[in-house]
């Protein structure tokens, strides 16, 4: 049921005034020598009623129309394709560089995080149903905003991180902060960590287990999109010397998320091309049936209203037109 | 008579009219642009604050005062968040429009949370020419609001090379030095900090089995205050924070169209009834 609100709701007290033409003074005295002569009371004749009437609705629409009603905005339930995106993005001070792994390219490269912002952004704009949070993390994490369907709040939180970052990537904190934010709400879709970072850390082997024992819990899937300098190591292609968690943490990370146990998957991007392709990916994947509210914008019911009142109005000015003021014989 | 009349029930149908097409009035509206930035540094959880119904920690005092800040400026205005601890600030939320987006933000000030701090010294002249440079590139009046309290204690400042920027240094807490609450990770109280817990090297203060008190650096606050162009005022309730956020001469304007609608409408009414009476 759609509810009604008023933008004036003030304009209201004057409805009561809409009675006036029914009250005794409304009526009209004309000095009349011979009263027997009328055949009726002119205030029961059907005309005379009908008058009166229509001068009360069109006063009442007079003022429910200047109190501007609208429809509220409504939220109906829709099922739709989408999922529940929690942004886990990486502000270390690495993500300054751009991904030739120099902070100022001769040529106008953007940054690593300038890149992702601007790909986040255009992702969250193409996913109008799709619940959104933001968790950022460097040395520390620090959630932004919880799921929610306020897009231009959260793009506002993914643009809050074009600033220069600061500190390292500590990654097991950040995800510990993302998984918190499916915590206690209802299981209503696909649940997606969209973890962006350029590089890894070593998680300890007690948080390690905690973290697994989460995403099971929470049946959260995960996607690693990797902004890997041209310099770093490959996750995918793992080079065949002997590798140490110091020296390349990422390959243990991805052997870590590989043993989680819920749907994983990793994306390298080595430039801004496939950073936008890892992230169109993901849109594809994360498709399975949501119910999600879509919201109807309020409409305004004024111009109705008006019309209403023009189209009682036009009799009413006849009726005035046709007053006949004194008998010319 | 009849002429005033039937005059009357033209103009109150002209009135009508001219309702449907909808016209509006273009009012310059006073609205504000700002980037607010709390300290979350240790000394933030003193508790000095003594008002009924608020929280008595500097840094959630802070929080619910911003709170009020953001249910109580027009809409239209702008706000963004950012936290600062050792020597930078960081940016939470670019500027947001308050009416509409009143819940995020509030849910975004209210995530604020001192475990998010990366280091646990603070550096504050650098933390706020960080967040002055922030503010300018958002085109936005900086509120920046911290207890002056510095750790490691520093000799001086660096210089400011900025323009002369707008806005408040809003100084959190109260003259009377007060103990510095030690929390464990989850927010629980584990005693208070003494000036032995501090590492060794880095404190000028005399090394004493004491407690480590934290006051209103004002006097620091003002000094800075001074260099970058800001206002400084001391935080007392959440009523004067709006105040001084609301002041004029820190107002852009926005153009915003007025509806005309209901006032025609009321003429049409008011011709209408004494078309009617007369």
């Amino acid at each position: 049921m759609p509810e009604i609100g008023f933008a004036h709701p003030l304009w209201l007290f004057l409805l009561p005034l809409a009675t006036l033409p029914y009250l005794p003074f409304a009526r009209r005295q004309l000095p009349y020598p011979a009263l027997a002569v009328l055949t009726g009371i002119a205030s029961t004749t059907w005309p005379e009623k009908l008058h009166k009437a229509c001068s009360c609705a069109f006063l009442s629409c007079l003022i429910v129309s200047a109190s501007c009603p609208f429809v509220k905005e409504q939220k109906v339930a829709r099922l739709g394709q989408g999922a529940h995106i929690v942004l886990t993005i990486d502000h270390s001070s690495s993500m300054n560089e751009n991904f030739s792994g120099r902070y100022f390219g001769g040529s106008a490269h953007e940054t690593k995080s300038a890149a992702a912002r601007r790909l986040l952004i255009e992702f969250i704009r193409r996913r109008p149903k799709d619940l959104f949070g933001v968790v950022a993390f460097s040395t520390a994490p620090r959630q932004v905003l919880p799921l929610t369907a306020d897009k231009e709040a959260i793009i506002a939180a993914v643009g809050a991180l074009g600033m220069r970052g600061r500190g390292l990537t500590n990654i097991a904190p950040g995800l510990a902060m993302a998984l918190e934010t499916f915590r206690g709400q209802p299981l209503t879709g696909s649940r997606v960590i969209l973890l962006v970072s350029d590089g890894g850390a070593r998680i300890d082997p007690d948080v390690q287990d905690r973290l697994r024992q989460d995403f099971q819990d929470l049946a959260v899937n995960l996607y690693w999109v990797y902004l890997r300098n041209p310099s770093g190591v490959s996750v995918l292609n793992p080079p065949k010397r002997r590798l140490s968690e110091t020296s390349a943490p990422e390959i243990f990370l991805h052997q870590y998320f590989q043993t989680l146990g819920v749907p994983y998957r990793v994306f390298e991007a080595e430039n801004p091309q496939s950073l936008a392709q890892a992230i169109a990916t993901v849109e594809t994947l994360e498709n399975r049936p949501l119910p999600y509210f879509e919201t109807l914008p309020r409409r305004d019911l004024s111009p109705y209203g008006f019309g209403l009142a023009l189209i009682l109005g036009v009799p009413l000015l006849s009726w005035a037109a046709l007053e006949i003021e004194r008998w010319l014989a | 008579m009849k002429k005033l009349r039937l005059g009357l029930w033209v103009v109150t149908l002209g009135f009508v009219t001219a309702a449907l097409f909808h016209p509006t009035w273009v009012l310059l509206q006073p609205v504000y642009r700002y980037l607010m930035v709390v300290d979350i540094t240790q000394s933030m959880h003193a508790r000095d604050y003594h008002l009924l119904g608020l929280p008595s920690e500097r840094l959630a005092f802070a929080k619910a005062a911003l709170e009020q800040a953001i249910l109580n400026l027009p809409c239209g205005s702008q706000i963004g968040l950012g936290i600062f601890t050792h020597k930078d600030t960081e940016l939470l939320l670019e500027p947001l429009e308050v009416c509409q987006h009143a819940p995020s933000l509030r849910t975004a000030l209210r995530n604020i949370d001192w475990r998010s701090a990366w280091a646990a010294d603070s550096f504050i002249a650098y933390g706020l020419f960080d967040a002055l440079r922030a503010a300018e590139g958002l085109q936005a009046d900086l509120v920046f609001l911290t207890d002056g309290d510095q750790f490691p204690k520093t000799p001086s400042d660096p210089g400011f090379f900025g323009r002369p920027a707008r806005g408040w240094l809003v100084g959190v807490g109260g003259m009377r030095p007060v103990p510095i609450p030690k929390l464990d990770f989850e927010g629980r109280l584990l005693g208070y900090w003494q000036i032995t817990d501090l590492s060794r090297d880095r404190d000028l203060l005399p090394r004493r089995a004491e407690l480590l008190l934290s006051r209103l650096d004002e006097t620091h606050l003002r000094q800075l205050a001074n260099i970058t162009g800001l206002e400084y005022f001391q935080l007392m309730t959440p009523q004067q924070l709006v105040q001084n956020l609301r002041r004029p001469d820190l107002a852009k304007t926005l153009p915003t169209e007025v509806d005309l609608r209901p006032w025609l409408g009321a003429l049409a009414f008011f011709a209408a009834l004494a078309a009617m009476l007369i």
